[in-house]
């Protein structure tokens, strides 16, 4: 029983890095309805990023988010302002091959400037484990789960409350109606794909402490993310975040019940299963593949 | 299966012979320029040209192979490498453990390959775009981690090392020139199935599902079954080069056998040369691959990861800048100048065009039967208790007023609603009543229909559009043209005949749907609103078309809005409103009808007419 509630545990430990990693997926496809599949690689430049600033000017990791939340957003931008919105109106096809390209270009520069070498960035208090009620989890793991709940929270209310979070989500509802209305979609796009970027560039100063950044760091990453993504309806920020939880308990228990390097054999089933009999996601939160 | 270099690929069935195919440019080019790939490492004698050209050929031919699902059926799988590495484990282990060759292991493994390619594509074909290839790259990544999970069976991570017999029988040898005798045969099978694909009606109907699916369903194609047999030939193709590139490489490891970077690197050659065409596949497999090689082999570990970021940066330049790939955009232009070479510019013999089918059935029999339809949308009855009966030969015009629910009715009774509730019968052409269950089916049965918001196939000419229609009753290609080339005679599309389906204005467009509708040489023709967007000659020759079609026996039903035109071409009216029938019979009768006026210009005006 001990072993189970610390599976548990464990298991809402994950999901909340698996939820911070995805809100920005989910943000990206809600709004410009296109899948990122470098996304997983923006999460590897924020690692690199962080890793550069804790070893050249010693700085921590969470102090670090400002700097690399501010790089992502702009890379972000970048991204649609260069690559997606010229191909916003081909063939979906094409779309898919120019985020894939981009998403083999960014991992190969990884490995021409760092090698494969694993980096770490050394943070001995946000790896300090403290323990409650016979539970052990590491500060690090505590932090994710506040900052997830907050970005969600935090992402909600401004969606709710802004005048731009009204246009962004006019935008994603019907595009060419929030162009008749007067909303500069190309604008809103950007600051979308931005915001869903710098929401990796977080992602990516909380997960530095507890995973060394490799080239092929976001490549695994960002597969759970889509599983999350899809399991949460994927557009539904409260979808995903439920998503990151039901993954992350998945992969917390089947890697102790089943086999520790089959679980992702077990989530990705769980992934094909629900795109094909539930595509509007578990909890029928978002619209779903369509 | 033997090597045998002299293959044309390229040589239509066409009668004349070899040496009138091989004296055409387009052949003796394509012949050319294959042996060169054979030729020139062989000239050299240079082992490392011979590894590069043996790279060349598998992945060309594995780049092949993916552009028949990827390109001509448009499913972007991102996971084909699962196919490969079944091939190469199957062939593998069947020679580890039973001694068995891998000319035979390699079909076993193809074997499985399509299965597995069956078993994937049935669910996840109804996937849109990206859907699809993340549902690929997670089958792929299964496969994988099973592939690792396995030890006892596989060798897990660590590895397999084929036994090293050596010899033809083993397919391991110490002349590396051998390797490339079978890679390039290889090469040409799979270009070869990529052309046959290509000229046949799957090839046509690959395109027209990737097009437009419903619009592919009203031809009467079955959709998934298509690109069903797309995905068995593909995966048995890319099993065969996994099984031989396994015996080549002599070592196997599920991270480089079902490789998700390797999987991407196939589908782009097919995309830098030019999704969905024959030669683009090897023609951006040796753009690439020899500059990657190359630079591995002169920079050596320097340049790691240096082919994988010039890969990557090639296909976001090359989404920007030539979406349609090389030969989509440089192919015509090249084509052109070689037809120019001696013994171009020759023309196919004009086809006579087959007998029609011969419409059976007695005059006036009831041939479709549509009982008590009810049509829901959560809260909205859009189809009431509809019955309509439909006799062999009349014309019956179906009128109201916008919203009544007259396409819904037609959407039911081609195939591509399912009623709420009620039955429909269409005569079969035993003569009994059938009720089929999907569009396809019912297109079959000889049902045709037309839809109100046109659906062309963009990317084909006029002549192949209709030619999607005829190949339902004429599955030879050069019969459906020649059918699609009547057609277009008739609806007055011949002129336009090679123009780009998208290109074409709105009242053309109108009449393509008609026409493709006519090739398909259906029992029953179901118009909507094919005369809207037409000026008045169109519509004055469309009503006489629709008089010279039923006149050869088909039964037509129209939705129109043209007053005018259905009341004098109708031989019967059917009014619905709100999705109920509330006027039927002779036209005359009908717009004299009190409940009729009302439902198209409302009570008061009723009332202040006096009727």
């Amino acid at each position: 029983m001990d072993v189970f509630i610390q599976l548990i545990v464990n298991g809402i430990m994950l999901g909340s890095m698996y939820a911070i990693i995805s809100v920005g997926l989910t943000l990206i496809f809600g709004v410009v309805r296109v899948v990122n599949f470098a996304h997983g690689e923006l999460l590897m430049v924020g690692m690199y990023a962080v890793y550069l600033l804790f070893a050249k000017f010693g700085l921590h990791p969470y102090a670090s988010a400002v700097p690399v939340v501010i790089l992502l957003f702009c890379l972000g931008m970048a991204i649609q302002r260069f690559i997606i919105q010229p191909l916003l109106n081909a063939d979906e096809h094409i779309q898919i091959f120019a985020t894939v390209g981009l998403s083999t270009a960014l991992v190969n520069l990884a490995l021409m400037l760092f090698g494969a070498d694993l980096y770490s960035v050394s943070a001995p208090d946000v790896r300090r484990s403290v323990t409650f009620a016979g539970n052990t989890v590491l500060v690090g793991q505590l932090v994710m789960l506040g900052a997830s709940i907050l970005l969600v929270g935090g992402l909600h209310a401004f969606m709710q409350t802004t005048a731009l979070g009204r246009a962004i989500r006019a935008t994603a509802q019907n595009r060419n109606a929030a162009l008749l209305m007067g909303v500069r979609v190309d604008r809103i796009y950007l600051v979308s794909f931005g915001l869903g970027a710098a929401c990796v560039g977080l992602a990516s100063a909380l997960v530095s402490p507890l995973f060394p950044a490799t080239p092929t760091v976001g490549t695994y990453f960002v597969l759970t993310a889509f599983v999350v993504v899809v399991l949460g309806g994927m557009r539904s920020m409260y979808g995903a975040f439920a998503g990151a939880m039901i993954i992350g308990l998945v992969d917390s228990l089947s890697a102790y019940y089943i086999a520790p390097d089959l679980k992702e054999v077990v989530y990705f089933a769980i992934f094909i299963l629900i795109l094909i009999f539930k595509p509007t996601g578990l909890f029928g939160f978002g619209r779903g593949t369509e | 299966m033997t090597h045998d270099a002299t293959t044309a690929p390229a040589a239509p069935a066409s009668a004349g012979g070899l040496l009138s195919a091989l004296t055409r440019p387009q052949v003796y080019m394509s012949l050319l320029a294959l042996s060169s790939i054979l030729l020139i490492p062989l000239i050299s004698g240079s082992p490392f040209l011979i590894h590069v050209f043996v790279t060349i050929c598998v992945f060309a031919a594995l780049s092949s192979a993916w552009n028949i699902v990827g390109g001509y059926a448009g499913q972007l799988s991102l996971g084909h490498m699962m196919f490969y590495g079944i091939g190469a484990y199957t062939t593998a282990l069947l020679v580890q453990h039973f001694g068995l060759t891998p000319w035979i292991g390699m079909w076993v493994g193809a074997v499985i390959a399509a299965t597995v390619g069956v078993a994937i594509g049935y669910p996840c074909f109804r996937l849109r775009g990206p859907f699809f290839s993340l549902s690929t790259i997670a089958f792929l990544e299964v496969i994988r981690l099973l592939a690792i999970h396995f030890v006892g069976f596989t060798g897990g991570s660590a590895g397999l090392i084929v036994p090293l017999q050596i010899g033809w029988k083993w397919m391991v040898f110490t002349d590396k020139a051998n390797y490339l005798f079978i890679a390039f045969a290889l090469l040409l099978i799979c270009m070869a199935a990529s052309l046959m694909v290509r000229r046949s009606r799957l090839g046509f109907y690959l395109t027209a599902v990737r097009e437009r699916e419903d619009a592919a369903l009203a031809a009467g194609i079955d959709n998934s079954g298509v690109k069903l047999k797309a995905v068995i030939i593909s995966a048995m193709l890319t099993a065969l080069i996994g099984a031989f590139h396994a015996m080549y490489l002599t070592f196997l490891e599920p991270a480089t056998m079902f490789s998700l970077g390797t999987s991407i690197e196939v589908a782009m050659f097919s995309l830098i040369g030019g999704l969905g065409t024959v030669a683009g596949p090897l023609l951006g497999t040796v753009l690439v691959v020899p500059l990657a090689e190359l630079a591995r082999g002169w920079l050596g570990a320097q340049a790691n990861g240096l082919h994988g970021f010039v890969y990557g940066t090639v296909l976001v330049l090359i989404t920007l800048t030539l979406p349609a790939g090389l030969v989509g955009t440089f192919g015509p232009a090249v084509s052109r100048w070689i037809d120019r070479l001696p013994g171009g510019g020759r023309r196919e013999a004009l086809r006579i065009a087959p007998a029609l089918r011969t419409l059976g059935g007695t005059k006036g029999e009831t041939i479709l039967e549509a009982k008590d339809l009810v049509m829901k949308f959560g809260g909205l009855t859009a189809t009431d208790n509809v019955s309509v009966s439909l006799k062999r030969g009349e014309i019956l015009g179906i009128i109201g007023p916008n919203g009544a629910g007259k396409t819904t009715l037609f959407n039911q009774i081609s195939g591509f609603l399912t009623p709420t509730s009620g039955t429909i019968a269409v005569r079969g052409h035993d003569g009994t009543m059938v009720s089929p269950t999907a569009a396809d089916a019912f297109a079959r049965l000889g049902v045709g229909r037309t839809f109100q918001i046109v659906q062309p196939f963009g990317g084909l000419s006029v002549i192949e559009n209709i030619m999607i229609g005829a190949f339902l009753r004429h599955p030879g290609v050069e019969d459906a043209r020649a059918v699609a080339l009547r057609v277009a005679a008739v609806v007055g599309l011949l002129d336009v005949k090679d123009v780009e389906a998208r290109n074409l204005p709105i009242g053309a467009l109108k009449r393509l749907e008609v026409a493709r509708t006519l090739a398909g040489e259906p029992d029953i023709l179901l118009l909507d609103e094919v005369m809207a967007g037409q000026n008045q000659t169109d519509t004055m020759g469309m009503v006489e078309l629709i008089r010279s079609i039923r006149d050869t026996g088909v039964t037509v039903i129209a939705i129109e809005h043209n007053m005018q035109a259905i009341m004098s071409l109708s031989d019967r009216i059917v009014v619905i409103d709100s999705g109920r029938v509330i006027a039927e019979g002779d036209p005359k009768e009908v717009v004299k009808n009190r409940k009729v006026i009302e439902a198209y210009l409302g009570e008061d005006f009723v009332d202040a007419q006096g009727f």
